[in-house]
């Protein structure tokens, strides 16, 4: 069974969204990589899945699916919501209050 | 898709007990009811929704009673889902909680032209995701429930669409959460991987075992704490609390500082009590480093601000602090595990009062001053004696000073490090003392304000409290005092609410 | 070499065997077609009318709601796939619970309808 290459793939996949959502300024490129962190965890957990030959890891999966289609819709409305306001999805400009 | 629909081949409808599962379907039948009510009644009469909303809270309560009553742990879906009393107890708490919250906030979101139905739905939405959590012990349960309690959350953070600081603070909460519980499912795709279950006792046994030591286990257990980090804003990831808190709604903020924080908890407690109990080395140091930089940091810059609510903000990420400290020390002998585990919930359950209170305080005052500015407190004591009182009662139950109930978290909370013993809790509790001295000055320097110095625009009109607002005062007030005065009542509740291991 | 590269292999002849039949096709063409270039062959197709504006424009903005809703209702069909499966085990049980997800769901869309989403104005 291969299942390094898998986990490999999905490190990089997850690597990638953290770099993005850490370094990118574009609120929707923001959410696609988080997109992508999600999606280095469907790969694991299918892969995962399939080496313990459990049904559970796809279960997972499929529910990580559903609930990112939820997560992103409000991502979605809320960067409209920015743009609306402040007419612009720069999220950098987003800083009226300094944590 | 394939495994599964050959795996959905051997399926068979799984066992369920209705009422174990009463409070959650109660809630479910209450948000149907109320999303109906919203969309087919006219908008003079939206008020109605709150108050369906509030009635169904005290409604689903009741089976809680009941099940609590009846005492059996119940147990389904092959331990995924399980009530027994400590999902009980949390249970009643964020029930509770909602209901104060839905008490504060029906005069100001009724008043402030705000989408009055959509905030009660979401508001229950979010504790219905809560609720959930108290009985998952599973992964994917814990997963579904974080975001059901989460995203619901993230909205009503917003609330105030036209206002730039709350368009900031929703952002803010949204892309931190987002990618926190990606983060933590990256770790749980690990832990499965490394275990091949996501029941929580099987991965028990598992990690406890010669499983444990794959390295790969280390790092699923660093991702999921890191994720939950950031849902309870532990220090260094606390950035989103204070401009989240402060750009949202008062409401909100009071329900995020508490309810959303204590559901972060609880999923902690169940994952490091019945997941990765067996791995203490890893986790042990790691919650001891976050609570220490919690306490510390949270503290300090609590101390510089002059917002009342940033300050409540920072001394909230501070009071996270005091409820990590058992966690670091809960693995290093038997007894010491048990006391943490109390310690820890009834820290939850005293500072869910406490600093819903001292919220209801905020939102009273700013009624009158539109100011959350510590400076517009001055004289608060000369217009409103009562609120002063109140808001001296929370300030200092939240400073640990006896006999308030405060006073009696944070001794358990004490009481668990030296039960521990070890060198490095003995630190930590040191740690902690310190900080409730340091935590003492910023919360006396409101108090100062009120009682000794002058009304800033010598405007000493009394202050109106609503009388919905009144009973949240009154509620969290008594449970206040009434704790401090007679403990042994909760700390009962905490011990009979033990998760039991393995 | 194992049977999970092999697997792999067929993919591999067949993505080869996509390449060259679209390669050879585009080729032919090139080969049999004469070559008069116009500017006026350069233009967008816009069903035959001259194109007005530039070829980027921004998309109305209220396509999203009804994206976002069709991507909702899309995306929950994964769990419907499973339940349909084993419909005839799972008996009234399934039925009754399935009908409760649908029903949850579909006050969603009761939702949106109510509030005047779906109304294109």
């Amino acid at each position: 069974m291969y299942l390094n290459q898998f986990l490999l793939l999905a490190a990089f996949l997850f690597s990638v969204g953290v770099y993005g959502v850490l370094a990118r300024k574009n609120g929707v490129l923001v959410l696609m990589s988080i997109e992508l962190i999600l999606n280095a965890v469907n790969i694991n957990l299918v892969a995962f899945g399939a080496f313990h030959d459990t049904v559970a890891g796809q279960v997972f999966a499929l529910f990580v699916i559903a609930v990112a289609a939820a997560e992103v819709g409000v991502g979605l409305a809320i960067v409209l919501l920015i743009y609306r306001n402040r007419h612009s999805i720069d999220l950098s400009e987003v800083d009226l209050m300094k944590g | 898709m394939h495994a599964v629909l050959a795996a959905a081949q051997t399926l068979k409808a799984p066992d369920l007990d209705y009422f174990a599962l009463a409070p959650e379907i109660v809630l479910t039948a209450v948000l149907v009811g109320i999303l109906l009510l919203d969309v087919f009644v006219d908008e003079t009469r939206k008020y109605l929704v709150t108050q369906v909303a509030g009635l169904g809270l005290l409604v689903s309560l009741v089976p809680v009673v009941a099940l609590a009553a009846n005492g059996a742990d119940r147990s389904m879906l092959g331990g995924a889902y399980v009530v027994d009393n400590f999902a009980l107890l949390v249970k009643a708490l964020f029930l509770a909680t909602g209901y104060v919250v839905l008490l504060m906030s029906s005069d100001y979101i009724g008043e402030g032209d705000y989408y009055e139905g959509e905030y009660s739905f979401l508001l229950l939405s979010s504790l219905l995701g809560m609720m959930v959590m108290g009985s998952s012990r599973d992964l994917i349960t814990i997963f579904v429930a974080l975001e059901l309690l989460s995203i619901p959350a993230y909205l009503l953070a917003g609330w105030r669409k036209r206002d730039l600081r709350s368009n900031e603070a929703c952002l803010k909460y949204y892309l931190l959460g987002v990618l926190a519980s990606a983060v933590m499912l990256y770790g749980m795709s690990l832990i499965f991987g490394a275990t091949g279950s996501t029941v929580l006792r099987t991965i028990g046994r598992e990690v406890g075992g010669s499983v444990g030591e794959e390295p790969i286990v280390t790092l699923g257990i660093f991702f999921i704490v890191v994720g939950f980090a950031f849902k309870v804003s532990a220090v260094p990831f606390h950035f989103w609390a204070p401009d989240t808190y402060e750009g949202a709604p008062t409401p909100v903020t009071a329900f995020l500082s508490v309810a959303s924080k204590a559901a972060g908890f609880v999923a902690l407690l169940q994952l490091v009590y019945i997941g990765f109990f067996g791995r203490e080395e890893v986790w042990g140091p790691l919650f001891w480093v976050l609570a220490a930089l919690t306490m510390t940091v949270g503290n300090l810059v609590a101390l510089r601000q002059t917002n009342v609510v940033r300050m409540l903000a920072y001394s909230s990420v501070a009071q996270a602090g005091y409820i990590l400290v058992p966690f670091a020390v809960a693995g290093s002998n038997p007894a010491a595990n048990a006391t943490a585990q109390t310690a820890a919930l009834v820290y939850l359950l005293i500072y869910a009062a406490m600093n819903l209170g001292a919220f209801a305080i905020v939102m009273a005052v700013a009624r009158k001053t539109r100011s959350a500015e510590i400076s517009s407190y001055g004289g608060l004591f000369t217009y409103a004696p009562g609120l002063t009182l109140l808001m001296s009662v929370f300030l200092f139950s939240l400073a640990g000073i006896p006999p308030l109930a405060g006073w009696f978290a944070k001794l358990y909370i004490f009481e668990s490090a030296l039960d521990a013993g070890t060198a490095a809790a003995v630190t930590l509790a040191v740690v902690a003392g310190l900080n409730a001295v340091i935590a003492l000055f910023y919360y006396s320097a409101v108090a100062k304000e009120m009682w000794m110095r002058p009304v800033p625009d010598g405007d000493t009109t009394p202050i109106p409290v609503p009388p919905a607002l009144a009973a949240a005062l009154a509620f969290t007030a008594i449970v206040v005092v009434a704790v401090g005065v007679y403990p042994q009542a909760f700390a009962r509740l905490g011990d009979l609410a033990q998760l039991t291991l393995r | 070499m194992s049977a999970f590269l092999r697997g792999y292999l067929s993919v591999l002849v067949f993505g080869f065997a996509a390449v060259a039949m679209v390669g050879a096709m585009l080729g032919a063409g090139r080969l049999l077609r004469p070559s008069r270039p116009q500017p006026q062959k350069y233009i967008a197709y816009e069903s035959g009318v001259d194109p007005v504006g530039t070829g980027w424009s921004q998309s109305q903005v209220r396509y999203y709601i009804f994206a976002l809703l069709f991507v909702m209702f899309d995306v929950e069909a994964v769990f419907i796939f499973p339940w349909a499966i084993r419909l005839e085990a799972l008996g009234i049980f399934g039925l009754v619970e399935m009908l409760i997800f649908i029903v949850i769901l579909a006050l969603g869309l009761v939702y949106a309808w109510r509030k005047g989403v779906l109304r294109w104005v």
